[in-house]
């Protein structure tokens, strides 16, 4: 059985810290019949088995935890990391650049700029394994996604659309419009920490050409972690 | 034989048989759906026909199975949807555990009753453990994808065990399904919501692992506000209304999260009998409270746990029986005239 827990109907900043902090927080008291928790940009869902742990029981942990500080003030995590993820734009690793520069009215080159010189905030892992969703680039980047699906992107596709960059581990098809790829994988399976990103990590891509996209991919993934702590 | 070489060959196998144990759980937070049977009450009767663990692997079809031969001796059990099954050619009953020989073939054909059936090995399967599951997660690229040509490695198998047999399970013949209201259930009007519990609900030929879609004989449903919302995590049982008003129900190998507003969710004790309703099965809703949902989840715990001494033996060895015609010979799990499979 699972409990929802609602910090807000979007995606906006202090609404996902909310939701980070809480999962914070609710980690140190996490009943013995918690399943599983699940933070997203704006919901925390406890999954939960209801013949160990009574549905009111949960709830009244919950609704305490809700009234003893306002969440939406919560900073950003304390023991989040900073990444900087190489990524190549444009051409096949990213395809969709030209037609995402047409939509916001810029040059590619401006368009590689401006994703490159902001700083994300992974808002939520969720879709497909180590899928990071990340926000929130500038108001120029609110266009929707396409009405069409694209059966397969592959894994380190960078996509946009409404104001979010989503970075999947895996082949996945999406609606979502290709820019560039890393060679950079949240997730591996075979190792001894199989996800790398955490919700509330920051991350910022660096642009780099063919010969060091391919130099990166040798890499041990944990080398592209820039600084501990906050 | 030895352990090392022994283990079920597959000479043929459906494009739809994955390797499933109970699932991937507690990484959801990451983005990995669990998985697992998609008929948990099946892998139990399975596991107690072997005398197997809970959590040990099966392999899982829809819709028929596929040929294999065994290498060494190898104690194996059918369960879930009724398939053809024959050993060397000859019929074999169904949720019954049985003994092949090195060099033995077992077929598993068509399917008879429901969708998703089971073929168990003592110990279970020793393919490969990911993230703490043995299962198939197609989309993710996860688990052991079962193919022609390999050996699926097995335990030491015992050189002797009580056959056992189990009575057909009645979720098959569920056709009321018990539903709960969820967090956006309001984003759906009232009479659109009335309507998930008056109409005459038929599967789509439309389904898989990841969904099932759903038809109400009283056409689509629409939201009032719209269809999207920010995204969030789902539930195994959710059931998302997409943009065409077609209701999804959502499974074992889901995406984790989505931004469709999902107007209910199935209970859980009811996950089992909805994946063995077959395309083209019509079946219908019943609301009932979140105490009654939990309550039908401890029946449903109890029915799976009860399954191993509902398990008895099928067949004797005459040399052990001293009062042979004591015994009746008609009755028991067998019903006589069951074996004419096809």
């Amino acid at each position: 059985m699972g409990v929802l827990v609602e910090f807000g109907d979007r995606y906006h900043p202090s609404i996902n810290a909310a939701v980070l902090a809480f999962d914070a927080a609710f980690e140190g008291r996490r009943p013995a019949a918690v399943i599983e928790t699940v933070p997203t940009f704006r919901s925390f869902l406890i999954r939960f088995d209801p013949l160990a742990l009574p549905f009111d029981t949960l709830h009244q942990l919950l609704a305490e935890m809700l009234e003893s500080r306002n969440w939406y003030d919560s900073g950003p995590p304390e023991r989040r990391r900073k990444w900087v993820i190489p990524a190549v734009y444009g051409g096949i690793r990213g395809p969709d650049l030209a037609e995402v520069a047409d939509l916001m009215g810029l040059r590619e080159d401006q368009v590689i700029d401006g994703h490159a010189a902001t700083s994300f905030t992974v808002a939520m892992l969720g879709f497909s394994p180590g899928l990071a969703y990340l926000g929130q680039l500038p108001e120029i980047w609110d266009f929707p996604r396409r009405t069409t699906l694209n059966p397969e992107v592959p894994a380190g596709a960078v996509l946009v659309a409404v104001r979010q960059t989503v970075l999947p581990s895996t082949p996945i098809p999406t609606g979502w419009r290709q820019i560039a790829r890393t060679p950079f994988r949240s997730f591996n399976p075979r190792s001894d920490t199989p996800f790398l990103l955490q919700p509330g990590d920051q991350l910022r891509f660096e642009p780099v050409d063919e010969a060091a996209y391919a130099a990166y991919s040798a890499y041990d993934m944990d080398a592209l972690l820039h600084e501990e702590g906050a | 034989m030895s352990a090392q070489g022994s283990g079920l060959e597959i000479l043929s196998i459906a494009p739809t048989a994955t390797i499933q144990d109970r699932g991937r759980v507690g990484l959801l937070r990451y983005g990995v759906t669990s998985s697992g049977a998609m008929d948990d009450h099946a892998l139990a009767e399975g596991q107690a026909l072997l005398g197997n663990g809970r959590d040990d692997a099966a392999l899982e079809f829809a819709g028929a199975g596929g040929r294999f031969r065994a290498h060494g001796t190898l104690w194996l059990a059918c369960s879930g949807a009724e398939m053809a099954l024959r050993v060397n050619g000859t019929p074999q009953r169904w949720r019954q555990s049985f003994r092949l020989d090195g060099g033995d073939i077992v077929e598993i054909g068509a399917v008879h009753e429901g969708v998703y059936g089971y073929l168990h090995v003592k110990g279970g399967f020793q393919t490969e453990m990911v993230l703490g599951s043995r299962s198939t997660h197609q989309r993710a690229g996860l688990g052991h994808r079962p193919a022609a040509g390999q050996l699926l490695p097995v335990l030491p198998q015992p050189a002797d065990m009580t056959p056992l047999g189990l009575p057909r399970s009645d979720h098959f013949d569920r056709r009321e399904l018990r539903l709960l209201w969820g967090p956006q259930s309001d984003v759906f009007p009232r009479a659109e919501r009335a309507r998930l519990l008056t109409a005459e609900i038929t599967v789509s030929p439309r389904r898989d692992r990841m969904g099932m879609r759903i038809e109400l004989d009283s056409g689509p449903i629409h939201a009032e506000r719209g269809l999207t919302i920010a995204s969030d995590a789902i539930n195994p049982g959710d059931i998302q209304v997409a943009g065409d008003g077609t209701p999804t129900v959502l499974l074992a190998d889901r995406g984790s999260s989505g931004g469709y507003a999902r107007i209910a969710t199935l209970a859980s004790a009811d996950m089992a009998a909805l994946a063995q309703i077959p395309a083209g099965g019509v079946f219908r809703f019943r609301l009932v409270s979140r105490d009654q949902a939990v309550e039908a989840l401890a029946r449903h715990r109890r029915a799976l746990d009860s399954l191993a001494s509902k398990a008895t033996p099928v067949t004797r060895d005459p040399r052990d029986m001293d009062d042979l015609l004591s015994y009746n010979l008609i009755s028991g799990v067998t019903d006589g005239d069951d074996l004419d499979l096809d």
